[in-house]
């Protein structure tokens, strides 16, 4: 699993560059309306690739036989075997068209997970306003000794540290109740032993783009929180996790804005699938 | 705190062994199980291919499962609205379903010759079990004439058709006499463009009643498959698909399109000749389709192609931003072609068949029929029958007359190429045909074939030596005739196969029979030698009638046996009193007329002359023409007097392909009628097929009708049927 975790690293350096530049205008647009043109682009791309890895000969057969057998059951109505007959039909060729779908979602999987982790740095969680508390959590390593005394979070004009550290001996957790001073961004710096960690803080208003977690070396926790390079495996630190507020919107809020990603890319492709003559 | 955890699609996948080669499949299964095996959860939605998967599976299944559970529950009310108004259709039944397979032009002699030969096992088969009888055809023994009276039971005095033409009483032109299309009757006009309102008007000449709607009166489900003069498609309790006299795209009867390099090619009745130039490798032209609609002036639309000649045996054409190689010889699948007229796209079907590359260039397009899956009219009934039968079988052929033996008498296809599009036309019909057989369990199937009439048409030459055009005594590869015949008792066998359950009727029938047709007569000549027709000066050989001289003619001919008098009151410009004058002229024409012999053969070239009011009866018969000429074997109208030219001489030796006709006296070509069980009547006609019909489901014989149903014999009684 540590191969697809360096995979993915290589990959988000890549993709954070990409995104970085690419969604920037995320940041002074209204959210409903950068959320729409994202979706709609790539729901387009996607018709495109769709088009290109299927089978369009072998689905445009499986649909023209799912239509013939719907006509015959309007056409035959009064014949009941024929019913029946066409709607076995009907649900066989509804398997299949899922079949030939499934290679074009198998090679679209990478690039689509790839491109909604990039959107979800923008959309699931709203930076910490001035006056707002947050919790922020460490965790360290299976092997490290008990005692957590020398874990620390050094102090800093931007925040306050309301409460903590809190210890979590069954999690290996340590955490903070901090509070935001001032908008823009700020580093957490937290010393563990001799060593020294950082981590962004956002504080503010309106869209930036926020990383919540710096993972450990897991390739999920790498996929979906890409902004971040990993700690490695015999790191003192496995992860550090800011709990940010959640972004409260139906069209570019957290979760639900990958609802409106979904209904917009197939409106859109939808729309396009005449002009690009794709057979889905 | 994963914020795609609640977005979940997921992955459903679903392996299909047989369709997927073991490498792709390996490969899935491999990415398949990496995924699953990983901790965690996939989260992903993974785009509009997922999504549309997804959701148009299950929207398919939600369909369908809404679609069964409408029909399962409503089973009962239509149950019983359909026997109340069927009137307790089946209960009088004889049988549960009939089948009629109509080979359109199969001839009796040449069918009782083979069977003889031994070369028609099914048919002989069908012989042994059932019967094999000559079937009366109908006067004349023209294929509209005779299917109308097949599917109305009527002599033509009452169903109206009596020709595939007739005239316009006003302009002397000849027209279709089965349908007739006109625009919408609703339009705003501004500047040079037009733009209709409503549907355009397109009526059925044909009058009577189809047997099959008499059925559905009862309660009875049919069929009906390209059954000619069905067109434009009546409703009645079942589906049909129109035949005979659909128009193509452009409203013809069927134009083909050739596309050449070589200069001064002539001009081609039945199709349209372009000249193209090569430009190094490269060929522009454009496939002319339907008028534009928007425009005041007839203008067609037209689509660009464009066609790349790579060596001498193919050649890649682009059209409506596709590509297709075209190799020579060989007929590209049904391409789907868009002609735009501002916001309307008009939907079409052809074949192209690239006949040479060098030293010219020789491309022929076949008519561009109506798309059956998106037709610009209707022709089937309900409209969406035609598109079920596009989507269950792929695109095929819906013009009337789909075989395009034009371009065979032109010689822009060769014999080969005509024979395949006719065989390809046969496999459309096939299908659809057995579809019919599966679906319908109880009631009634028709479905006619055409290729029989094609092929006889333009083959006979090569069975009868004495044609003008019968090349030589050296045997030939490939008797075409008897090919189809054995081609037709292969059919023949799979409808048995089908049709083999005891309560289930077969008949097997033809329109009528065939013959030779050596020597066409200019029956309009004929009239002018005999001081009945008068042309005007410098205007012989003018198409259409428009050279006569009606002031000082009295008869005229139209169309392949009618000779109409140009009668004051009916012709815009008659001469001729109806009563004692009309009566008189009629006898004196016919007599002298059934005398005409053949100089060169020194043979009778006419065998009847038949007196429509004498023959006819019904509120029809006078739009019939007054005389309808029974030709002896071997002659025919000639090629001018079909479209309405005078020459200079009566005979002419007939020089086309369309080298066997049928188009003579009705006693010289009775059609066939098979059936799997004994028909005990000594004669049987086909306007007796309707009244049977009715009669096996046990639904009472309309009085108008003129056939009678025939004796067929059972062996089990009526009630085992009814019961089973």
């Amino acid at each position: 699993m540590e191969v697809i975790a360096k995979i993915l690293i290589l990959i988000n350096s890549v993709t954070n560059v990409i995104g970085s530049i690419v969604f920037a205008p995320i940041g002074i647009m209204p959210g409903w309306l950068s959320n729409t043109i994202i979706s709609a682009v790539a729901g387009v791309l996607m018709l495109l690739v769709f088009k290109h890895t299927s089978n369009q000969t072998a689905i445009g057969k499986v649909r023209d036989g799912i239509k013939a057998n719907m006509l015959a059951i309007k056409l035959y109505k009064d014949s009941f075997s024929v019913t029946i007959t066409s709607l076995a039909k009907v649900f066989k060729g509804a398997v299949l068209l899922l079949f030939y779908s499934s290679k074009p979602m198998l090679i679209m999987i990478v690039p689509v997970v790839l491109l909604l982790a990039q959107m979800g740095l923008w959309y699931q969680f709203k930076p910490i306003s001035p006056g707002r508390d947050a919790l922020v959590f460490i965790t360290l390593k299976d092997q490290m000794s008990p005692d957590f005394s020398e874990v620390s979070l050094e102090p800093f004009s931007g925040y306050e540290v309301v409460t903590g550290p809190v210890r979590i001996y069954s999690k290996k957790q340590v955490f903070w109740k901090i509070r935001t001073v001032e908008s823009g961004k700020h580093d957490l710096n937290f010393k563990v032993g001799q060593q020294q960690f950082h981590k962004e803080l956002v504080s503010g208003d309106g869209f930036e783009r926020i990383n919540p977690k710096t993972p450990a070396m897991k390739w999920n926790d790498v996929l979906f929180y890409p902004a971040d390079k990993p700690f490695s495996k015999d790191s003192a630190v496995q992860s550090i996790e800011i709990e940010y507020p959640r972004r409260d919107s139906l069209t570019c809020g957290s979760d639900s804005w990958i609802f409106f990603f979904f209904i917009i890319s197939i409106i859109a492709a939808l729309l396009f699938k005449p002009f690009l003559n794709v057979k889905i | 705190m994963s914020y795609c955890g609640n977005s979940v699609p997921g992955l459903i996948i679903l392996i299909n062994r047989k369709s997927m080669n073991k490498k792709s499949l390996k490969f899935l299964l491999l990415i398949l199980l990496v995924i699953l095996a990983l901790p965690g959860t996939a989260h992903a939605y993974i785009g509009p291919g997922a999504g549309f998967a997804i959701m148009g599976s299950f929207w398919v299944m939600f369909t369908a499962l809404f679609s069964a559970l409408i029909a399962i529950l409503t089973w009962p009310i239509r149950f019983i609205i359909r026997s109340i108004k069927g009137r307790r259709a089946f209960a009088r039944s004889k049988v549960k379903k009939v089948v009629i397979l109509g080979l359109d032009g199969m001839d009796y002699g040449l069918a009782e010759k083979m069977l003889n030969e031994g070369k028609l096992p099914n048919f002989a088969k069908l012989r042994e079990q059932g019967c094999f009888k000559p079937l009366q055809t109908t006067v004349p023994s023209i294929s509209p004439v005779a299917w109308s009276s097949f599917q109305t039971g009527c002599n033509p005095g009452k169903h109206n058709i009596f020709d595939f033409l007739t005239r316009d009483k006003k302009t002397y032109c000849p027209k279709l006499s089965s349908v007739d299309i006109r625009g919408a009757s609703r339009n705003i006009s501004f500047g040079k463009y037009n733009i209709p309102f409503g549907k355009s008007d397109i009526r059925l000449l044909r009058k009577s009643k189809p047997f099959w709607k008499t059925l559905g009166e009862n309660g009875i489900f049919s069929n009906v498959l390209r059954v000619p003069i069905t067109f434009p498609p009546e409703k009645f309790y079942g589906v049909s698909l129109s035949g005979m006299c659909v128009p193509d795209l452009r409203g013809s009867q069927g134009m083909f399109s050739y596309y050449t390099t070589e200069q001064n090619n002539g001009e081609r009745t039945g199709g349209e000749h372009f000249n193209v130039t090569r430009n190094g490798e490269r060929i522009e032209a454009r496939l002319v389709g339907p008028d534009n609609p928007f425009l005041k002036e007839a203008k067609p639309l037209t689509i660009p192609f464009t066609v790349t000649t790579s060596d001498n045996s193919k050649v890649e054409l682009k059209i409506g931003g596709q590509t297709y190689q075209l190799d020579k010889d060989v007929y590209t699948e049904w391409i789907t072609v868009e002609f735009k007229a501002g916001p309307v796209k008009i939907s079409g079907i052809c074949k192209f068949l690239l006949l040479s590359v060098a030293p010219e260039f020789e491309l022929y397009v076949t008519p561009i029929n109506i798309d059956p899956a998106k037709p610009a009219m209707p022709i089937s009934h309900p409209a969406v029958y035609s598109t079920y039968l596009a989507k269950s079988q792929g695109p095929f052929a819906t013009l009337g007359l789909a075989e395009d033996s034009w371009a065979l008498n032109e010689k822009v296809l060769v014999d080969e190429s005509f024979i395949e599009q006719c065989e390809l036309s046969d496999k459309e019909r096939e299908y659809m045909f057995f579809d019919s057989l599966d679906k319908v369990g109880r009631g009634l199937c028709v479905c006619v074939f055409d290729g029989t009439d094609r092929l006889q048409h333009t083959f006979w030459r090569d069975i009868d030596h004495d044609h003008p055009i019968h090349q030589g005594n050296e045997p030939k590869d490939r008797n075409v005739i008897e090919e189809l015949y054995v081609r037709m008792d292969r059919l023949v066998a799979k409808t048995m196969e089908k049709c083999k359950s005891d309560d289930t009727l077969l008949m097997i029938i033809s329109d009528h029979g065939f013959s030779t047709f050596r020597h066409g007569i200019d029956l309009n000549r004929w009239l002018e030698d005999n001081g009945y027709l008068r042309i005007k000066d410098g205007t012989r050989g003018d198409k259409y009638l428009t050279g006569i001289d009606w002031s000082q003619t009295k008869a005229y001919a139209v169309g392949l046996t009618g000779i109409y008098l140009n009668l004051k009151g009916r012709e815009s410009q008659g001469i001729v009193d109806s009563g004692q004058e009309a009566d008189t002229l009629r006898d004196e024409i016919a007599e002298k007329l059934s005398a005409l012999n053949d100089p060169a053969a020194n043979e009778p070239a006419i065998k009847n002359v038949y007196n429509a009011l004498k023959t006819y009866k019904g509120p029809y018969k006078n739009e019939a023409p007054d005389l309808i000429v029974g030709y002896n074997k071997g002659y025919r109208a000639s090629w001018e007097t079909a479209v309405g030219q005078v020459t200079e001489e009566v005979f002419h030796p007939n020089l086309k392909a369309w080298s066997g006709d049928h188009c003579i006296d009705p006693t010289l070509v009775p059609g066939v009628l098979f059936c799997n069980r004994p028909v005990t009547d000594d004669r049987t006609r086909l306007m007796d097929i309707g009244p049977t019909v009715l009669d096996m489901f046990g639904v009472e014989v309309p009085a108008y009708m003129d056939g009678k149903a025939l004796k067929v014999a059972f062996s089990e009684t009526p009630d085992k049927i009814q019961k089973g």
